[in-house]
């Protein structure tokens, strides 16, 4: 576009300017932690530039003052809309570096709470994109639901969003109380009714707003390094869960749902089917619990970790999680590098994606990745 | 668009006959169930001082203090004394309580406008004594 003054453009009669920066977040409603400054011409967008750091706190240094104990607590935080998932990785590291057999029963609890973990964090993917399309419905019906999964957290791990280190180091921090079985086969039942509830909104109000809008090809989605849901939605069936198998997940029959189209509507469909398959891995993982009990972990204040280095990675809700973890003997990790994610999803990913949107689309784009600023800033 | 606004009077129906997901607290309340990582109480004289719950608190949230010197008779070792605002309510500290004096509670009514309030002293005030 041709650069004319504003006196020119005041001539010609209108205000038209060549373009302008747009900041989507840190502040605005729907961005979370976190920021795009989009360069916009008209309704277009030309440029996008992520703006990350607003959330980071420094996890991978406090990691390394503290013992695997207390770090499991830590864990919880990394991401605060799955943090059972993230005790997982971090429990699975410790535990390869000690050599720590797991008692099944515990193996059986990680996968179950996961996978619940993994279908209240898809709850809140679909609330928040549905709040960021002006579908204010589905937002309050999923939230609804969330809280649900959010009763049975507090049953067994005596709190709601932060289990603190529920899944730690050696297995369980203590076992399922009384009735926990019959609450999580209940509580399927109701995440059963809910997700025919999203196909019917997904069917209208979705289809309508999502169809075609973010499309990324399949060698875009690799070269820029999605994981999970997102490039799953682009045709490609990986999944850590299934190529590398962790816990008792290569005992298990699940699918892994694909679909090819690679836009934000495909990325939601991808997300309920995925709830779908979590349901069937906890009911088989129920059928398989064995019925053992275990006794709870006592924490211990100085036990020194064996030196070596691992990397352990797990499937999260929204793609590949890693820990690297490093020990040199002593009680407290050397080094504890975690790869979330969510840096790549939410900088190159989401900066390809942006450019050449319009404007109206930016939300539905930014949630249809299912960010977590807390994931990526760490 | 008439489907549409077909299919949404069945849900509006069902909406007129169903109760909300809420309760309406304070007069009904959600039960809190066993096991809740709720705020500490803290028996003084079943504490055998052995500093393990500071030592292992994440958040470095207790700090083992002297008794006032004039409780210094009946209690002359250091016992923890807590800050719930730097509290993360992770339980490690009653997990690693061998003596059952530091246990987590039912209770969430914890907001306060008093900072200092929000410190857990450990010895009895005079009126509990």
């Amino acid at each position: 576009m041709s650069k004319a003054t504003g006196t020119e453009h005041m001539a010609k009669g209108h205000r038209a300017v060549d373009g302008y920066d747009l900041y989507f977040g840190p502040v605005h409603p729907g961005s979370g932690n976190f920021g795009v400054k989009l360069t916009v011409e008209g309704e277009r967008v030309v440029a996008a530039r992520s703006d990350p750091g607003y959330l980071h706190r420094g996890f991978e240094k406090l990691m390394e003052y503290r013992t695997p104990m207390q770090n499991a607590v830590l864990s919880d935080r990394l991401c605060i809309l799955e943090s059972l998932n993230w005790n997982l990785v971090h429990a699975e590291a410790v535990d390869r570096l000690c050599g720590a057999e797991i008692p099944r029963r515990a193996k059986c609890i990680r996968v179950i709470m996961a996978e619940l973990s993994r279908i209240q964090s898809h709850i809140i993917w679909y609330g928040v994109l549905s709040k960021a399309l002006g579908f204010d419905t589905g937002f309050k019906v999923a939230f609804g639901y969330r809280d649900y999964v959010l009763d049975l957290f507090e049953f067994v791990t005596g709190g709601r969003v932060y289990p603190a280190g529920y899944l730690c180091p050696g297995g369980v921090r203590r076992d399922f109380p009384d009735g926990t079985k019959k609450r999580i086969e209940d509580l399927l039942v109701t995440m059963e009714k809910m997700v025919l509830e999203f196909e019917a909104y997904d069917s209208r109000t979705m289809a309508a707003r999502c169809h075609g809008v973010g499309v990324l090809a399949l060698d875009d989605a690799l070269r820029l390094g999605a994981t999970g849901p997102v490039l799953r939605a682009c045709g490609l069936a990986a999944d850590v869960r299934r190529d590398a198998p962790y816990e008792i997940y290569d005992e298990l029959d699940f699918d892994i749902p694909i679909r090819e189209e690679g836009d934000a509507l495909a990325r939601s469909i991808i997300r309920r089917r995925e709830i779908g398959a979590s349901i069937t891995i906890i009911r088989q993982v129920l059928d398989r619990l064995p019925a053992e009990t275990l006794p709870p972990i006592k924490p211990k204040v100085a036990v020194k970790i064996p030196e070596g280095e691992v990397y352990v990675r797990n499937e999260i809700a929204r793609g590949e999680a890693a820990v690297y973890m490093r020990s040199t003997g002593e009680a407290q990790p050397y080094r504890c590098k975690i790869r979330g994610p969510d840096l790549l999803h939410m900088i190159p990913v989401l900066e390809h994606l942006l450019v050449g949107a319009e404007v109206a689309d930016v939300p539905a784009i930014y949630w249809s990745l299912n960010i977590c600023p807390a994931d990526m800033d760490r | 668009m008439i489907h549409m606004a077909l299919g949404v009077i069945p849900q509006l129906i069902k909406n007129l006959f169903s109760r909300p997901m809420t309760v309406a607290f304070p007069h009904e309340a959600i039960p809190i169930p066993e096991g809740y990582r709720g705020e500490h109480t803290y028996d003084v004289d079943r504490c055998t001082s052995c500093t393990l719950c500071a030592r292992i608190c994440p958040n470095r949230a207790i700090e083992m203090i002297e008794a006032p010197a004039e409780r210094q008779e009946t209690y002359p070792k250091t016992y923890p004394q807590i800050d719930l605002g730097k509290c993360c309510f992770c339980g490690l500290c009653q997990d690693i309580c061998s003596s059952g004096a530091l246990s987590l509670t039912k209770g969430f009514f914890l907001s306060t406008t008093d900072r200092l309030a929000s410190v857990r002293f450990p010895f009895p005030t005079d009126d509990e004594m």
